[in-house]
């Protein structure tokens, strides 16, 4: 008997979901508890198991498409069922509806749908042929297989068919129009800025193209994901920014000598180390720091993990990613610079899975190291508030009447104004300087 | 310092200076002694040796095969000459149910250190019953190493390290190589068994080879340079055990493989070779790995016939131009 997987209701409040990568193609084996299909709801992106043992026998739903919760979306042969039987037998014309109550949503679903759609009947069931040095390429820069056209036999895209598409900066049509895509060379590089940064900080384009040349870069799914909830998070919730101005003498002391000790044990520790502890410690004074919004109530969460914004290179499709510390609390100063330099090399190099990019509930963005001051950042959603943190730099300062010189390093909060008001942010910051300023606190 | 000599002498030299080091290696086969080596091989070694350690042979390859597994039993450690490998087919109970498995079934207590060398593969119209390449049929058996010169170098280096290697060694030489003189040095040295060497540096695509076949990719890395296609080729140098690293290395780099092996394609060295590539290097491949071989037919008589049978140059550069896409 074929076995039909539907569209899963991940969440409680899902009634939409759009599959964002299929991780088997038809014909693979699968065994129950696999991982078939990464699946964007309205909270997350999740990963949608099979609960059988079988092989893949047709994906009737694909890539970018949204559908109803209880669609039917692939079919499994079992073990001993000819594959071409169940695919020819499970009927391709199921309704996929895409509903009408959110407006800028669905507009972009449909052109998703319109453009994603139209190659896969080309290809069989919507199988790719690429060699595995063309798929690694092609997801290294970012390049959606499905608009190129393969040069190798029976149209199988080579490396060459990738690096001709990386080099030009477009996608070898296969049988889109241009006009369907979604207009990439206008979207805004860095997101969590409030003000727009310059466009010649576009990514993929300029990095492998040289200069300015016009042409269209093809956004993968996770980043055009990413890119929609931001939107959304910055439109529905109402932010509001905090700042405070720490004073860093004795942090970049102590990170000195810490560091000092512990070359033998080829510890490194960061400004940005100390940070994620103190945000975390002081969360436990301020829970409203690590709550959610639930419209009714506030779910307030049991475990402190922050997240850290991580920017891609344009060799992995640009963009920024934030990675999970999970527990930070917990975690001793070491640990949480193991943690983070695992997860920005990894972010870097193979990329991460999707546990490691959710389950945060409070986020830091750094742009110290780039010699920035100030700048605001978008709330990370379901989280109630993200710190944008500046570089730490030497300042003229007022002590005890007199002038010096001082280390002085700004942050701000963006905040949910749902979830926390001026006053508890304002003590939350009081917390965390306290704790920033006083970082022999942070070791115990 | 270094003289050129023949890829003969070098077999010489590496068995008398073995012999010399160590008193129980001997030289056994068919006109070895008196004859001074069907092929000149063994040319002086009665001489210097004796009728002792130097012992021709009736043509009974199942007899003196046996008689080296029972002398390695004892203790000794024989170095047997086939005339040609395609004669070590009588022979097959000694070479690979009795050498290669004594150690396991005497659970570890008769090691047998025999070197098994001789000419493999076409010789120049011997005809298809003396043109046998033997490594696809016997590598497959566990317990034995099999080497697989290419120079005159690597002659002396890997026989002088077979003889010394408590294994069964099937050294396979080339009929058509022993005249090819080379640079080897006077000093001793060895060459270590599971080291491939690159015989040719190049990055458009990875050709891997063992003995004579490295000459015609040799031929063919040159013409394709003409093209444009640079190539790397390797010399595995030993089939068991094989450096799949140092293939893997470049096929990282190049993402084409293309394998030379002079023995039939059906469950060959090239087909095990092939999919270890397969296995390794699966997400740096840009196409499937591809292997030339001698054609699927019993070696002609015929010169023309016998040079189309053999993984040539030509058919060696049509098998690159494919893999790259550039056909």
């Amino acid at each position: 008997m074929p076995i039909e997987i539907t569209m899963p209701r991940l969440s409680d409040t899902m009634e939409r979901g759009m599959i964002i990568k299929w991780n088997v193609k038809e014909g693979d084996a699968v065994s129950a508890g696999d991982n078939v299909a990464d699946i964007e709801t309205d909270k997350a992106i999740m990963e949608m198991q099979v609960f059988d043992d079988g092989r893949m026998a047709r994906i009737v739903v694909p890539e970018g498409e949204m559908v109803e919760v209880g669609t039917l979306i692939a079919v499994l042969a079992e073990n001993d069922e000819a594959i071409q039987d169940v695919a020819g037998a499970v009927s391709a014309g199921t309704p996929r509806v895409t509903a009408e109550k959110d407006a800028p949503e669905t507009a972009d679903a449909d052109a998703g749908t319109t453009a994603a759609s139209e190659p896969a009947p080309a290809a069989a069931g919507g199988r790719i042929k690429a060699s595995p040095v063309a798929r690694r390429l092609a997801e290294e820069h970012g390049i959606d297989l499905a608009t190129l056209q393969g040069s190798g036999p029976g149209g199988r895209i080579v490396k060459r068919d990738v690096q001709r598409a990386v080099e030009t900066g477009r996608e070898t049509v296969a049988a889109v129009p241009p006009s369907a895509r979604t207009p990439a060379t206008t979207v805004t590089p860095t997101p969590v800025a409030a003000t727009p940064a310059p466009p010649a900080a576009l990514t993929t384009a300029v990095e492998t193209i040289g200069g300015l040349q016009p042409g269209s870069v093809p956004l993968s799914n996770m980043r055009q994901t990413i890119a929609r909830r931001l939107v959304e998070a910055k439109s529905t919730i109402p932010h509001y920014q905090v700042t405070v101005t720490f004073a860093m003498d004795a942090l970049v002391g102590l990170r000195g000598t810490l560091n000092e000790q512990l070359t033998d044990q080829g510890v490194k520790l960061s400004i940005n180390d100390f940070l994620v502890r103190g945000c975390a410690l002081a969360i436990h004074h301020h829970p409203e720091f690590n709550a959610s919004w639930g419209g009714d109530h506030l779910e307030i969460h049991a475990e402190v993990n922050i997240g850290l914004a991580i920017a891609l290179p344009a060799e992995r499709g640009g963009g920024l990613v934030v990675a999970t510390i999970r527990q930070a609390d917990r975690k001793s100063l070491r640990a949480i610079s193991q943690d983070s330099k695992h997860l920005a090399q990894k972010a870097r190099t193979r990329g991460l899975t999707i546990e490691e990019m959710s389950g945060a509930t409070f986020t830091i963005s750094n742009l110290g190291m780039f010699g920035v001051e100030h700048f605001t950042a978008i709330i990370n959603p379901p989280n109630s508030a993200i710190l944008a943190v500046g570089a730490a730099l030497q300042k003229p300062v007022v002590r005890d009447g007199e002038l010096a010189v001082g280390w002085e390093m700004s942050a701000t909060l963006s905040l949910d104004h749902r979830i926390i008001d001026g006053a508890s942010a304002a003590r939350y910051l009081k917390t965390l300087k306290q704790l920033i300023e006083n970082p022999a606190t942070l070791l115990v | 310092m270094t003289r050129t000599i023949e890829f003969r002498d070098a077999l010489r030299e590496a068995m008398s200076e073995e012999m010399r080091r160590d008193e129980r290696v001997f030289l056994m086969g068919e006109e070895v002694a008196e004859y001074q080596g069907a092929y000149k091989v063994s040319r002086g070694m009665l001489d210097e040796f004796g009728p002792q350690r130097v012992i021709d042979t009736p043509i009974s390859e199942t007899g003196f095969a046996g008689l080296s597994v029972g002398a390695a039993m004892a203790g000794l450690r024989p170095i047997i000459e086939f005339m040609s490998w395609s004669f070590s087919l009588v022979a097959a109970d000694q070479i690979l149910n009795n050498a290669p498995k004594m150690l396991y079934m005497s659970g570890g207590q008769f090691p047998t250190p025999i070197v098994f060398r001789g000419n493999n593969g076409a010789g120049g119209q011997l005809g298809s019953t003396h043109s046998w390449c033997v490594e696809s049929l016997y590598a497959n058996v566990p317990g034995l190493k099999m080497a697989v010169p290419f120079d005159a170098y690597d002659a002396k280096g890997l026989l002088k390290t077979a003889i010394r290697d408590d294994n069964p060694v099937f050294f396979l030489e080339s009929e058509r190589l022993l005249g090819v003189k080379g640079e080897v040095p006077e000093d001793e040295y060895l060459i270590p068994f599971g080291e491939a060497t690159t015989r040719r540096h190049g990055g458009d695509c990875t050709i891997v080879s063992f003995g004579r076949p490295l000459y015609f990719c040799l031929e063919a890395a040159g013409a394709l340079a003409d093209e444009g296609i640079e190539c790397d080729v390797i010399d595995g140098r030993t089939i068991r055990p094989l450096d799949i690293d140092t293939i893997a290395e470049s096929v990282r780099r190049t993402n084409y493989c293309v394998v030379v092996d002079q023995s039939w394609p059906f469950a060959s060295v090239g087909a095990e070779v092939a999919a270890q590539v397969g296995e390794v290097c699966f997400d740096d491949l840009d196409n499937h790995v591809f292997r030339v071989h001698s054609d699927n037919v019993p070696a002609p008589y015929a010169y023309n016939l016998e040079q189309e049978m053999l993984p040539n140059a030509r058919k060696i550069v049509e098998a690159v131009r494919a893999v790259t896409y550039n056909a």
